[in-house]
Parts: structure tokens; C-alpha cells; sequence
């Protein structure tokens, strides 16, 4: 218990993080970049870290997590629209690239067999870096975002074909049509079964047993991961891949009423496990190798940027989308997907390719997932320039695909906590035309108020970004827990917002006055003016 | 990844059990694990042993955010008296008795130090339940926890180096200060400055967060300490008030995951227990149950909390704490139990964190008062009639009091805090300490010759009591929820909604501020 070599490795990896993410902050860096820096610092150039098992697991997790959040995110309505798109554009993008990826590698001087591997490997684009930056700007809804995501997990099922192929080829001696065809109708249908199942679990079992589990946060909570890592096993037991299981068990309990506030809870605990996983894919870099064939690299660093771009934008205008869908769509996916590098390794095992092959291929990975989360980072103003120039004029425009769909709101009031006190607060301000948002843990609780409601656990920041905190004009809370009415105080004292907090104690009121609070609601106070009334009133009191 | 759904499975039924049962999660957490031992499905070693280190790492974490020394503040006397004495009695009491089944010496000693804490955990939840935290026991109740969780961190410490003779010792208790030195700075002034003064972003404060928790966890490391006891050093380094609330709300996500990883993964890693040491296992359960109430509640009681107070104090201490866990985690890797003594501990661990909210409930508080030597003594009829009894003080007694004053009427305040009582007659207030919903209670305060009851207690089920006792005479209760108010309604009361009184201060306040929109009202 107290060998520390996997904590001590766990340790550098998260402090080389959290060190690399804040140097970047003020160049701007996306901190996938900062992490896979990280992971290079720490890994091939100090030889800080030793890569386990264990390791390996938090970082599977940290991708398994942050497809099932994606899946959260995405209704049946949300998605239904990008489908027939994605398959398009998804097949088309990898079916070019392939080709495209061939003509360089023999032209750069790879043998056949190495250049067609190579082409392959290189085809597929990153779940992981796309969805985690979508997410990052919090566009995963938009519709490019959701295009984006469907290409890309069409694009896994691919790699899942193709890894079940690789598997089945042996040395390459023995390429059948039969081995092909037993894979894709074997992948298929395993995806379909896997699907099936979860749509029946989803559609019967899902909704009462988590409305019975909502009462309970943590239950909610706990829970929900099991789900995701049941319906990952699944995809294990029918040789799909996780990240698949982890967004179909996200996608499920997206169509239940808690999928918001279970997104704010997976989201901190994904930051953590994502960080790992984009470190150690930087400790397992060889900068070495890459270095000595650096025309290599930037070759096909060249190639995946802009050849998956133009081929992603031209596929999206196949698909009858507008330029802005297409180019918005084109920079998440222009860059190598974490699978090659697994790929890769399958195919040194096999003999297909030699160690300095994996090497290039990483070092085209760190190159192009670097570059691309920059460019994604800035795709709208890379877009705006672009329109500037006139350099998409010929191109069918359609502005009104990604228009975000949430308006900011400003000047209202957000009640907290909707007990005795909260509910009624936020009637009597929504009676006087206040624009009120109410916001409480228990579904329940938020029944049959005449405005917008959060589900959620406002001692989460992403809660109160929810309820657009910061443009608010009060905060109002009624919890009668200490810690979350602290913390709410804080949070407005930062902001510059007005509050009024419960103060459930008087010994409670010193915090609350330290975080300046505007307004204490003393209700053991007012109580005692109340019972004083009545007692007037019934004639026990003079005057 | 099997092996995680494996475990979580397990976690998510044990979680749904607790909630449909409404007894702790964690001891459920426990035996899921070893029933995941015993069909013999218990996940690769290696696994359970990343999957202890990690979830203990941040267990130990967790609880070194909440060690805010402010939090032991309103009751430190009698903090500092029940929590060692607790300690000591209990632990004495459990190397006794595994000596006597003839456990060698460090196992005896692992095994009393294992019964000496109480569950922070498990406590904390129970209290947040019946929304007991502000209460005067509860304040004593979780000032003990905390100071008992310092005592078994310092109490690791030294069993860590003990093999390995006194320089050692003394290295890793001077370590161990330097690095609490450093956190106390940080806690005072450092961290307050950067996390709060600071736009960071949710992924580089957590980040930030856990880096810290790595940073102190290598220092402690170096010195040959378990790394938990530096992810300890780090919590209490973000325990200053606002602070401790900003790690938390980026925190919470984690401190569920790892609570359900360890304590699964710890009940995996546990041997089953045989019939003999099922049986030991509920010896040493039973002689914490019996031990830790009345050790607790005759200290408490002197130390001044009422009768009832000090009880209810007693009973919801009467288990083992999370960190007998730890601390026999660390004995078995350090070669000094084996696996069969944390076994003991463990099952032991288990039957009384489940006990916990079986025994810590009113109903049997009530039936220990009528054993209480003071009950027994009899009591004697007040002699005042007419008059007007305030059954609790609490925040605005004043404001009942002086208006009847004012009017003329004699009073008698009837509160269970030693402190507003000792306050009430140094201000030459007719005053009686004890709880109000007792019966006995209200014969000496007369309160069916009063001419009016007004009820300000804590729980509103306590005027149940003072309800049916009271027959003719009004009583006015003071509540918070529309429910209680129908409760009161119902047993012939008059409620008087706190809420709503708050509601109406509050839109009075509301209008006379710019925000407020004009309305005709």
C-alpha cells in the first residue's frame, strides 16, 4: 500500500499538468497542447514517469468519461439531424484521406506495404481532442459540434472494423475477402445488439429507477457511472470499442430530466482522468526518432492538416450543409486520432511496419493535435477572416446552422433552494414581473413554478454559469446548508452581485457578513415578529 | 475496465440499498466488496491495491478540508475533553479486550486505536439528515470528529516509523511538523490570496487543487510516511473559510467516486471472516456501542450540555471511524497485523457504522433519560402559575421576551444550552435548564398552569410532546415549513410560519433597492 511508484508517477503527471496548463493560460495555449507538452517534458525528455497499468486505466477512463459526457449532452432531437451527414462526410473524409495519405507516403519514400498502413492509420481523426475542445467552448450542441461528434464516432466504428481486421490478418500473408466481410457484418452487429439493449433498458428500466435514484445526489450520482461502465463492459463483451459504450450510456440518460445536472457532476471528475490521459499520451512519444526524420513529419503534418480540411469541408457541401457548417466542422476534425498510435503499435507487433515508422507516426500526432486544437481554439475567427477575404464566397452560405441557441440572460434573479422560503420568494418576484430563475437539487421541488428552472447543485459553478450568474442582478438563496450559503456569498462578492443568503443561525451570520452579503434573511428573527403580531392581535400583548 | 464496472455495480447497489433503507453507505460499500470476495470474484490484487491507494488519497484529502479549526470554536471546552477522553477510554478498552482473546501486543494495540475514533463520515451525514448540524450536540459532535481524525493522523504517523527505532520516529514527527508548519502558512495566507484573488478557470483550479495534495503527499513520502498523511496536510492547508468552500465545489464529483472506489475495494480486499472472528468482530463492536455512550455523555454532561444533549452525543458516536480502516490498512502493509486482524477490524467497522442511525435516534435517547441518575431523583411541581413559558431561547428570545415583559407577565425561559441559560441568569432571568419535549420538564416549568406556551425548538416533532402535555392552554409554535405548520395545526397548536415572515422582510428589503422593478402593489 505504501509503494508509491504508481502514486508518485500519478503526482508528476498531475503537478506537470496543472503547471503546463498555467503557463499556457496567458499565450493562449488549449491545454490539450499544454498537456501533451507536459507529457513530453515529464516522459521522453526527463524520464520522470513510469507509465503502469494502473495509469493506463485512469486514463481509458478519463476517454470513456468524456465520451459518456458528450452522450449527456446530445438528445434523440438534437442528433437525428446530423446522421445521414455524418456517414457521408465520415466515410468520405477517411475513404480520401486513405488515398490521399498513400500518394505522400510512397512519394516521401515509404515502401508500398508501409505507405497503405500508414495511409490507413493516419485516416481517422481524434474523438478525445475534438469533442474535449467542442466541449471546452462549450459548442457541442451547435450544430457543426454535433456534426463533428457523429463523424467521428462513425469514424471509431471504423477503426473498430479496422482493428478487428488488423487482428484477423496475422502478418499480412493471409488478406481474404471472407476475414473483411466476417469483421464488418461481426462489428455491425455487435453495435446494433449493444444498441438495442440500452434502447430497451433506456426506454423501460432507465426512467423510473433514476427518479427513484434523483432524490439522492449521490445515489443519482453513482449510479449513473455504473450505468456507463456496465454499458462500456458491453462493449467490451462485443469487442466495440469503449469510447462507443461510454456516448451510447451517455445517450441514454440524456432523455432523462436529470442529464444536465449529471453533465455539471461528470465534468470535474473527466477534468481530472482527461488530464492524465492527454499527459501520458505525451510520455509515450519518441521526439527522438521523430527528429532524425523530420521532412517525414512535416510532410504528412502538411497532408492530415489541410488534406483532412478540404476534404471534411468539401464532403459537408456534398451533404448540403452551408460553407459556415462545413469549415467549422473541417477544423475539429484535422488532425490524427489517439488510435493510431495503437494502430501502430499492432502493426509493429505484426511486422507490418518498423519502429521508426511509429515513431513518425507519433510525432505527426503530437504535430497535428497540437496545431488543430489551436485552430479549433480560433475557428470562428479563422472563419471571419476567411468570409473577410472573400475566400468562401462561391460556396452556398447557410448562417443560420450554428447559431447558438441559448441567449445569455440579463438583470434577473436567481432563487436558490426552493423550501418554504425560496419557493415562495421566487412567486412573489415572478407576481411583480421579475424575470426569475429557480434553481434546487430536487425535481420536485422546481414543479409548477412559472419560470426557468434548474435542476442542480448550485455549490457547482457550472450551475450558476447556468443560470448566467454573472449578469444577474440578485442571487437569492434559501438552502439550509451552511458550506452552500457560504460559498454562494463568496461567489457574489466575486462577481459584484447583490445577494440575499439565508442565515439559518446566528452563528452562522460572522461568514456571511465577511463575504458581504447584501441581505441576511434572518427567518428565526422574523419569526419571532410574526408570533409578536398575532400575539397583538389575540390581545396577549399591549399595543 | 471490467473490474471498475465490477466495483461500481456493486457501489451503485449499495447506494441505492442505503437510500431505500436509510442506514450509512458506507458499511454497505464495505461488505459489496467482500461479497465480491466471497463468490470469488475480487478484482486482480493490483487493482484493489491502485484502487485503495487512490480512494484512500483522497478520502484522507477530503476530510483534511473540513479540519477548519473555527469549526471546533463554539464548544472547544468541551471538545477538547470528550474527544480524548472518548479516545482514550475506548481505545484502552480495545487493547484490553484483545488481550484477553489473546492477540499479541501490536495487534492488541492496532486493534484498541482502531475503536478509539468515531466515523466523521458517517456522523456528518447522519446530523446533516435530521438537520441537527447547529445544534448544540452537533457542534460538540463534529469538533470531537475533527480533533479525533488529527489524533489518528499523528497516531499513523508514528506507527509508520515505529519499526524503525526512535531517530526515525523523531524524523518523521519533525517532517511531519514542518510540513503542517507549511500548511497552516498556506492556509492562513498563501492559498486564501491566489485561489480567491485570481480568475482561474474550473480545470486549472482542480488541477491546481490536486497538485497541492501531490506536492504534500511527495514531501510526506520522502519522509518515509504514507503519502496519505501529506494529502491530509494539504486539505487542512485549503481548510480556511472561503477557501475550503471553493475546493469543495470543484471536489465533490471526485470525493463520491473515490468514496465508493475505496470502500468497495477495501471490502474486496478484506479476508471473509470465519465464525470466530464474525464472533470476535461483534464482541469488539459491542464493547464500542457500550463503552463510547456513556464515556461521551458523562463527559459531555460535565462539561455542561444537557442531559439529553450529551446522550444523543454519546449514541451517535458509538461507531468505528474510517480511519480504523486506514490505520489497519497500514499496519498490514507495514507487517505489523495480518490480514485477518483487519478483518476484525473491518467486520467491526461494519456492524457499527450500520448500528449508527439505529441507535443515535430520539426514541431510545428518550428511553436513556428515564435511566438517567438525575431523572430518578424525582421532581418537584413549579409553584408558577399565569405565566408565560418560552420553551427555547435560541436566536430571538429577546424579542419574545421583552414585549411580555412589557405587558406585564411573568416568564420562564426553558432551554437545554448551558450557555443561554448561565446568560439568562446573570441578566436575573427566571430560567430553568433541560429539554423542553421532556415530560418531567414541563411538570417543573408548569406548564399546564401556564397562560401561554411559545414553542421555538429545534425539531418540531419535540412540540409534539409539549402539544398533547399542555391540554387547554395555547401554544404557539414557531416553525420553518409549511408542512410542520400543518403538523402543528393538526395536534391543536397554532403554528407561526418563520418563512413566511422571512419572506415578507425580505420583500420589504427587495423593494427599497434599485434592482426592484416598479410594480403597483
Amino acid at each position: 500500500m505504501i509503494d508509491g511508484s504508481f502514486m508518485t508517477s500519478l503526482g508528476i503527471i498531475v503537478i506537470a499538468a496543472s503547471v503546463f496548463a498555467m503557463a499556457a493560460k496567458p499565450v493562449r495555449l488549449p491545454s490539450i497542447v499544454a498537456f501533451l507538452l507536459a507529457g513530453l517534458t515529464v516522459g521522453p525528455l526527463m524520464g520522470l514517469v513510469e507509465l503502469s497499468e494502473a495509469l493506463d486505466l485512469i486514463s481509458e477512463v478519463g476517454v470513456v468519461l468524456l465520451l459518456f459526457l458528450v452522450g449527456l449532452e446530445l438528445n434523440i432531437d438534437k442528433i437525428k439531424d446530423v446522421g445521414r451527414s455524418a456517414f457521408i462526410v465520415g466515410l468520405g473524409q477517411v475513404s480520401l484521406t486513405f488515398a490521399g495519405g498513400f500518394v505522400v507516403g510512397s512519394l516521401l519514400g515509404f515502401e508500398t506495404k508501409t505507405a497503405v498502413f500508414v495511409a490507413i492509420i493516419l485516416s481517422f481523426s481524434s474523438t478525445a481532442v475534438g469533442v474535449k475542445l467542442l466541449e471546452t467552448k462549450r459548442e457541442t450542441d451547435l450544430f457543426y459540434g454535433r456534426l463533428a461528434i457523429g463523424i467521428l464516432l462513425v469514424q471509431d466504428l471504423l477503426v473498430i472494423l479496422l482493428l478487428t481486421f488488423l487482428s484477423g490478418i496475422g502478418d499480412g500473408s493471409n488478406i481474404e475477402l471472407s476475414v473483411i466481410g466476417k469483421s464488418l457484418i461481426k462489428a455491425f452487429g455487435s453495435m446494433a445488439l449493444l444498441a438495442g439493449a440500452t434502447a430497451v433498458l433506456s426506454r423501460y428500466i432507465l426512467p423510473r429507477a433514476f427518479g427513484w435514484a434523483a432524490r439522492s445526489q449521490e445515489t443519482l450520482f453513482i449510479w449513473s457511472l455504473c450505468w456507463c461502465f456496465l454499458v462500456v463492459f458491453g462493449a467490451h463483451v462485443f469487442h466495440l470499442s469503449a469510447e462507443s459504450g461510454a456516448f451510447l450510456a451517455g445517450f441514454c440518460l440524456a432523455q432523462l430530466p436529470y442529464h444536465v445536472d449529471l453533465q455539471r457532476r461528470v465534468q470535474p471528475l473527466m477534468n481530472f482522468f482527461i488530464a492524465v490521459f492527454f499527459v501520458s499520451l505525451g510520455v509515450k512519444m519518441n521526439p527522438g526518432a521523430a527528429i532524425q526524420n523530420l521532412s517525414l513529419v512535416a510532410g504528412l503534418s502538411i497532408f492530415i492538416l489541410i488534406g483532412k480540411f478540404l476534404f471534411v469541408f468539401a464532403f459537408s457541401l456534398v451533404a448540403k450543409h452551408g460553407r459556415e457548417t462545413g469549415f467549422l466542422t473541417a477544423t475539429v476534425l484535422c488532425q490524427v486520432s489517439e488510435f493510431s498510435f495503437i494502430c501502430a503499435a499492432i502493426g509493429s507487433a505484426q511486422g507490418l511496419i518498423d519502429e521508426a515508422t511509429v515513431s513518425i507516426v507519433g510525432a505527426v500526432g503530437l504535430v497535428t493535435i497540437s496545431i488543430s486544437a489551436l485552430i479549433i481554439q480560433s475557428n470562428r475567427t479563422l472563419a471571419a477572416v476567411c468570409e473577410r477575404q472573400n475566400l468562401l464566397d462561391r460556396f452556398p452560405s447557410k448562417p443560420h446552422e450554428n447559431v447558438k441557441p441559448h441567449q445569455r440572460r440579463k438583470g434577473h434573479i436567481i432563487v436558490v433552494g426552493m423550501n418554504s422560503l425560496g419557493r415562495v420568494i421566487a412567486q412573489r418576484l415572478i407576481k411583480r414581473g421579475e424575470p426569475v430563475v429557480a434553481i434546487d437539487t430536487d425535481p420536485g421541488k422546481l414543479k409548477g413554478l412559472s419560470c426557468d428552472c434548474l435542476l442542480g447543485d448550485a455549490s457547482y459553478v457550472s450551475v450558476l454559469d447556468d443560470a448566467d450568474f454573472k449578469s444577474a442582478k440578485l442571487l437569492v438563496s434559501a438552502v439550509q446548508i451552511e458550506n452552500v450559503n457560504d460559498q454562494l456569498a463568496f461567489r457574489c462578492r466575486a462577481a459584484g452581485l447583490p445577494s440575499a443568503i439565508h442565515a439559518i443561525d446566528l452563528s452562522v451570520m460572522d461568514n456571511l457578513l465577511e463575504m458581504d452579503a447584501t441581505f441576511l434573511m434572518l427567518p428565526k428573527v422574523d419569526g419571532v415578529k410574526l408570533q409578536n403580531k398575532i400575539l397583538r392581535e389575540k390581545g396577549y400583548l399591549d399595543g | 475496465m471490467t473490474e471498475l464496472a465490477m466495483l461500481f455495480l456493486l457501489a451503485a447497489a449499495a447506494f441505492g440499498i442505503s437510500r431505500w433503507l436509510r442506514i450509512p453507505v458506507i458499511p454497505l460499500l464495505l461488505m459489496a466488496g467482500v461479497g465480491l470476495s466471497i463468490t470469488g470474484h475480487a478484482p486482480h490484487p493490483d487493482f484493489i491495491g491502485s484502487a485503495v491507494e487512490l480512494g484512500l488519497t483522497f478520502l484522507v484529502f477530503a476530510a483534511g478540508i473540513e479540519m477548519n479549526p473555527d469549526r471546533i470554536k463554539p464548544q472547544k471546552t468541551a471538545v477538547f475533553w470528550v474527544a480524548p477522553i472518548q479516545f482514550v477510554a475506548a481505545g484502552l478498552t480495545g487493547i484490553a479486550v484483545a488481550l484477553a482473546f489473546g492477540f499479541s501486543t501490536i495487534s492488541s494495540l492496532y486493534l484498541g486505536f482502531a475503536m478509539s475514533a468515531s466515523s466523521t463520515l458517517v456522523v456528518i451525514r447522519q446530523l446533516r439528515a435530521s438537520q441537527q448540524m447547529f445544534e448544540p450536540f452537533g457542534r460538540l459532535v463534529i469538533g470531537v470528529l475533527l480533533l479525533q481524525d488529527v489524533i489518528m493522523v499523528a497516531l499513523i504517523v508514528l506507527v509508520s516509523r515505529f519499526q524503525d527505532g526512535a531517530h526515525a520516529i523523531l524524523s518523521a514527527v519533525a517532517g511531519t511538523a514542518a510540513c503542517a508548519f507549511l500548511a497552516y502558512r498556506l492556509q492562513k495566507s498563501i492559498l486564501p490570496k491566489v485561489l480567491l484573488k485570481s480568475e482561474i478557470d474550473p480545470e486549472s483550479l482542480l488541477l491546481a487543487i490536486l497538485s497541492l495534495l501531490f506536492v504534500f503527499a511527495g514531501i510526506t513520502y520522502s519522509f518515509g510516511l504514507p503519502p496519505f498523511i501529506g494529502a491530509f496536510l494539504a486539505g487542512f492547508a485549503l481548510s480556511s473559510f472561503p477557501v475550503n468552500g471553493v475546493a469543495r465545489g470543484v471536489l465533490n464529483s471526485l470525493n463520491d467516486f473515490f468514496l465508493a472506489l475505496f470502500f468497495t475495494a477495501v471490502g474486496a480486499h478484506v479476508v471473509v471472516p470465519g465464525l470466530m472472528d464474525l464472533t470476535i468482530a461483534i464482541i469488539f463492536a459491542t464493547v464500542v456501542l457500550l463503552v463510547t455512550p456513556p464515556v461521551v455523555t458523562a463527559v459531555a454532561e460535565w462539561k455542561g450540555l444537557s442531559s439529553r444533549s450529551a446522550i444523543e452525543s454519546g449514541l451517535l458516536l458509538a461507531q468505528h471511524s474510517e480511519f480504523a480502516l486506514i490505520i489497519g490498512l497500514t499496519g498490514q502493509s507495514l507487517g505489523h497485523i495480518d490480514a485477518r486482524t483487519l478483518t476484525i477490524i473491518a467486520t467491526a467497522a461494519v456492524i457499527t457504522m450500520t448500528l449508527t442511525p439505529l441507535i443515535a435516534n430520539t426514541r431510545l435517547t428518550r428511553k436513556l433519560l428515564h435511566l438517567h441518575p438525575s431523572r430518578r431523583r424525582g421532581t418537584t411541581e413549579a409553584q408558577m402559575k399565569d405565566h408565560v413559558l418560552i420553551l427555547g431561547f435560541g436566536s430571538g428570545g429577546m424579542w419574545t421576551l421583552k414585549p411580555l415583559k412589557a405587558s406585564g407577565y411573568r416568564t420562564l425561559v426553558v432551554d437545554d444550552d448551558p450557555a443561554v441559560v448561565s446568560q439568562l441568569q446573570k441578566m436575573n432571568i427566571d430560567c430553568l435548564r433541560g429539554d423542553a419535549s421532556e415530560e418531567h420538564t414541563l411538570v417543573k416549568a408548569g406548564a399546564i398552569h401556564a397562560k401561554l406556551i411559545l414553542a421555538g425548538m429545534r425539531r418540531v416533532r419535540d412540540a409534539e410532546n409539549v402539544l398533547k402535555f399542555a391540554g387547554q392552554v395555547p401554544v404557539f409554535v414557531r416553525v420553518f415549513e409549511k408542512a410542520e405548520a400543518a403538523f402543528v395545526e393538526n395536534l391543536g397548536g397554532h403554528p407561526v410560519l418563520n418563512s413566511k415572515a422571512a419572506v415578507e422582510t425580505f420583500m420589504q428589503w427587495y423593494q427599497t433597492t434599485d434592482s426592484a422593478k416598479p410594480t403597483d402593489d
